[in-house]
């Protein structure tokens, strides 16, 4: 899959947050491609910078505060990061690069009906009249799945269950046919059998549109139920890359091994729970080695500086300086 | 709805009700209007029978109940100064007073919400300063004053407006403005908070990660939101511009029910007090209604309650 032209390539992309206290190296040096058709996760614990990452393809940095410093982001080959703010606003958010919101219970807005907030892009940036854009919305509830949608488009967001909310926010997402999703913790909110519906939504919405996803999560389980390939981040870098199989099977940082050891497992009731002993390092004045080095039960001397990133796999990669030996 | 605005209603009539009761008990404190009706040197026997024909002389209870039962079948009694029932006196000013008020909340809002919205857009910037000047000597100069300031300078100086009366729409701009004002400041300061919670929302976050324009994402979809506390707000101002213009009444000489009301009470002129209040009552309590109204029209979480 990934043979093919990358819908997204991502070259050094480094985003920085300029607060009173300093300057917070939320994303610093990332590199990462997603084919089309492709689902990559991005998996890493809070503050690792993966959302940061996601908005900075949009650049819905803080305003005033958030700023990519350095890298590409090319979109099917176009360059965004050099773009004016009105033509990425114009062509490129909502259009080919969409997002889903995190928390469906505050994502829409309460005080317009459904089928405005539905149709709305097609109305205004699709350009459609009235009648036409009602009927595309209709087209695109039925997509993801809410009953009679023709009946409830005059409905409110507070008249849908979380659930429902949830598909209403990814049908405003995909109703322009975008060629890159992000979905940032897209069921993070959803309790666990909604998530399992929103999860087999996602994954024939994809088959359905080709549309590249990037998914933005925390959680594991969800990474491996639905993404090709993930990508492993800690404290601003990407740190192993590789398809999802061999990652979860044999992973090759220590931190990606931590982890899948943190996961409580059937049968492990009344065991401790596994934590990864310490704290990330500050993103202000990260350390100029490794960043998982404090924390790493393999560390050795090498590790004071930036391990490159080698090869383990086919598509399997990893920055860690004891990576060979460790598999 | 319906049945949301018919339980506010009779709630409506309830403190209305209220307001005649206290405004008829209240107005019996202020002293004997015989006395000044009549010379001081008439005959006790002259002051009795006076006393009895306008109903002074039965208990208070019986008063009050012969007052409501014929303000229902809308008679307020007759004026004890004009000769002339206190209904007409009222109902004659208060086509002045609607319009003064509906005028200054129209100033008042047609200022505040612009310089609200782009002050919170713009947080920081010049508008935002011009906002906070502007709020800053809104809420230092009192109406009377900006009522004088503006004959001075657009009645006197230029002579472009009228100073006083009313008559085309000429007339009302300066008392509008002197009226329109003070809340100004208030509602810009209630319109910027709003908008800067509101534009830092989930809903709003992901409609400009969608493409929605700029300029809709603010006016559209955030100002609805901002606009709820606002239209409570509203409710209040519009109440009190409503009742309580009397000051610029008086400065432009205004023929609305505030000024005649105040007159009314130095004479104690009981029919004409009671109607005048108990129309501004009624007024309080219909502008009262129309915020919630309006309400369950912005608000859909309101109107399906």
């Amino acid at each position: 899959m990934t043979a093919l032209a990358p819908v997204l390539a991502i070259e050094g992309l480094k985003t920085y947050i300029h607060l009173k206290r300093g300057v917070v190296r939320a994303v610093d040096g990332v590199d990462l491609t997603v084919g089309a058709g492709e689902t990559l996760g991005l998996v890493g614990e809070s503050g690792s910078g993966k959302s940061m990452t996601g908005l900075s393809i949009l650049r819905l940095l803080p305003k005033g505060a958030g700023k990519i410093v350095a890298g590409s982001i090319r979109l099917d080959g176009e360059e965004l990061t050099t773009l004016p703010e009105k033509v990425l606003a114009r062509d490129v958010r909502g259009r080919r690069v969409a997002m889903i919101a995190q928390d469906p219970m505050t994502s829409l807005n309460p005080v317009f009906s459904i089928g405005d907030q539905v149709s709305g892009p097609f109305r205004y940036h699709g350009g459609l009249p009235r009648q036409e854009a009602r009927a595309a919305a209709i087209d695109v509830l039925q997509r993801v799945r809410i009953p009679s949608p023709e009946k409830r488009l005059g409905d409110y967001p507070h008249q849908f269950s979380g659930g429902q909310r949830q598909r209403i926010v990814t049908a405003m997402a995909i109703g322009r046919g975008p060629r890159l999703l992000i979905a940032d913790e897209p069921t993070t909110a959803l309790d666990v059998t909604i998530q399992a519906q929103m999860i087999a939504l996602l994954r024939r919405l994809q088959q359905e549109s080709g549309a590249g996803i990037i998914l933005i999560t925390h959680d594991l389980g969800v990474a491996a139920s639905l993404c090709n390939r993930i990508a492993v981040m800690y404290a601003g870098r990407i740190v192993e890359t590789g398809p999802v199989r061999e990652v979860f099977r044999n992973p090759a940082h220590p931190y990606t091994r931590a982890l899948l050891a943190a996961i409580p497992k059937l049968g492990s009731r009344g065991r401790r729970l596994v934590a990864i002993p310490g704290q990330p390092p500050s993103l202000i004045d990260p350390p100029a080695g490794c960043r998982f080095a404090a924390r790493c039960p393999l560390k050795v001397s090498a590790c004071d500086a930036y391990p490159q990133t080698t090869a383990v796999g086919p598509n399997h990669s990893v920055a860690c300086w004891r990576a060979g030996e460790a598999v | 709805m319906w049945r949301f605005v018919l339980r506010r209603a009779g709630n409506g009539a309830v403190s209305i009700l209220g307001a005649s009761l206290v405004i008829f008990m209240v107005s019996r404190l202020s002293g004997d209007p015989i006395t000044l009706m009549m010379p001081p040197d008439a005959p006790p026997q002259a002051i009795e029978a006076m006393r009895v024909a306008l109903g002074l002389d039965r208990p208070l209870w019986t008063q009050y109940w012969i007052f409501i039962t014929n303000a229902l079948t809308g008679d307020f009694g007759t004026s004890y100064r004009w000769q002339q029932p206190a209904l007409n006196l009222v109902l004659d000013r208060l086509p002045a007073t609607v319009e003064l008020a509906v005028a200054a909340l129209l100033f008042s809002v047609s200022v505040a919400v612009p310089l609200g919205v782009l002050s919170a857009v713009y947080r920081g910037g010049w508008v935002d300063r011009l906002g906070r000047i502007l709020a800053m000597l809104g809420q230092a100069m009192p109406n009377f004053w900006v009522g004088l300031m503006l004959i001075l300078v657009f009645a006197v100086g230029f002579g472009w407006l009228p100073a006083f009366g009313r008559g085309g729409p000429e007339h009302l701009i300066l008392p509008a403005i002197a009226l329109g004002w003070y809340p100004v400041a208030a509602q810009m300061r209630i319109v910027r908070s709003g908008m800067l919670d509101v534009l830092e929302s989930d809903y709003i976050r992901l409609s400009r990660a969608l493409g929605t324009p700029e300029r809709l994402l603010v006016w559209k979809y955030a100002f609805r939101n901002a606009a709820v506390p606002l239209l409570t707000m509203l409710g209040v101002y519009f109440a009190a511009m409503l009742g309580g213009a009397f000051i610029v009444e008086v400065i432009f000489a205004w023929p609305g029910i505030g000024r005649m009301v105040v007159e009314a009470v130095f004479a104690r002129d009981f029919p004409v007090v009671q109607a005048g209040v108990l129309f501004s009552s009624i007024l309080f309590v219909m502008s009262n209604l129309l915020v919630d109204i309006s309400y369950g029209i912005v608000d859909p979480r309101i109107r399906n309650d």
